[in-house]
């Protein structure tokens, strides 16, 4: 225990001098575990939990190749942090730390959100119950639409991207139209506008 | 055979959560509710509330879907079909990202994106508080949650605290 500990202070030193040494996890099991506490971490949002885990207390990562690796991940298809998980793991491991690294990440919150669900399918019923629960979701809507305003603010004064969000709002939410539809045709107006110094 | 459809219907969709999961909300919900009818509107929007109230990345939505579809093999099957195809395409395209560094494309291709996430997310937002008709009372506390958060930096579970609160007295 104590060598851990020195050792820990030391990497708390040199992180403070700005001279930033990093400790890639060594062992498939520290990498799981280091996942596991991020998603064990995550209420409230996962991308905190990756920060405060992988930068701040275990030094696997700078602080810019954490933004770096996160900029990568939020510009692709799928879960951020789980795409991230797929990226360091392989970048430590190969494809066995790939797997690891996601399995630690969703093996909590999985098994936290199935017995949410029990609980919740078998008090439904009550009346308090479920309108609580629909308060609970109206109120999810309503982080989701300060999400799409903060993320929404850059581009307010851009009166083609002002359109383009419109058009997919409506489309997807009054018109139900399908995404596998509605996506092709917004990201081709929305590379064609981009390409034309629009967005 | 569910599981299937399940599978193929989520494998298909994860390859537009461009932004995280909020993109595909409407149309999971399209899907699941309008045309398979597998559970309600009301019911969707109470699932994504649990959801929210876990930790965690917040695709295990689409695990308490399956659930309610087709049990645990349900709950397994949405998830790795969410998770599977973009871990394959980051797996593939991180080798090549830093190639495109300069790339005018990759410009182009994340400044289109952008507005998109935009206008899905707000529709992911609607029509999870308008699972039917416009309700005043769910769309005053979508509202009153949004400008909290908007104006504050209170962790999210505080609101939705408040939201659980609203929801027992006004509904």
């Amino acid at each position: 225990m104590t060598a851990i500990g020195e050792n820990d202070s030391v990497r708390a030193v040199n992180w403070e001098r700005g001279t930033p040494i990093t400790t890639p996890p060594r062992s498939l099991a520290e990498l799981f575990l280091g996942f596991l506490s991020i998603g064990a971490r995550s209420f409230g949002g996962v991308l905190p939990a990756a920060h405060y885990v992988m930068v701040e207390r275990r030094h696997w990562l700078t602080p810019a190749d954490f933004t770096e690796t996160i900029g990568l991940c939020q510009a692709l298809p799928g879960p951020n942090v789980g795409n991230a998980a797929i990226v360091l793991g392989k970048r430590w491991f190969g494809l066995s730390g790939a797997i690891v690294a996601f399995l630690g990440l969703f093996a909590l919150p999985y098994l936290w959100v199935l017995a949410l669900a029990l609980v919740y399918t078998h008090w439904a019923a009550r009346p308090l119950v479920s309108a609580v629960v629909t308060g609970v979701g109206a109120s999810a809507a309503g982080l989701l639409v300060a999400t799409a305003v903060k993320l929404g603010r850059p581009m307010a004064r851009k009166p083609a991207g002002v359109a383009l969000m419109a058009g997919c709002f409506v489309a997807v939410a009054i018109g139900r139209m399908p995404l596998p539809v509605v996506m092709p045709i917004a990201l081709s107006v929305g590379i064609a506008l981009s390409r034309g110094g629009l967005l | 055979m569910i599981l299937i459809e399940l599978g193929t219907y989520f494998a298909r969709l994860s390859l537009l959560t461009f932004g995280g999961l909020s993109a595909v909300v409407p149309d999971m919900q399209r899907y699941i509710v309008d045309v398979k009818g597998w559970t309600s509107a009301t019911d969707f929007m109470r699932l994504f509330a649990v959801a929210q109230a876990a930790p965690g990345p917040n695709v295990l939505i689409t695990s308490l879907i399956g659930y309610r579809v087709a049990g645990v093999a349900g709950s397994l099957v949405a998830l790795f079909a969410l998770c599977v195809p973009p871990a394959a395409l980051t797996w593939v395209v991180s080798a090549l990202w830093e190639r495109f560094r300069d790339s005018p494309w990759r410009g182009a291709i994340q400044r289109a994106l952008a507005p998109l996430v935009v206008g899905l997310t707000f529709a992911a937002g609607y029509v999870i508080a308008t699972p039917h008709a416009p309700d005043w009372r769910l769309w005053l506390i979508a509202l009153a949650t949004a400008a909290v958060m908007l104006r504050t930096r209170v962790n999210p579970l505080w609101l939705l605290a408040g939201g659980a609160v609203l929801g027992g007295l006004l509904i």
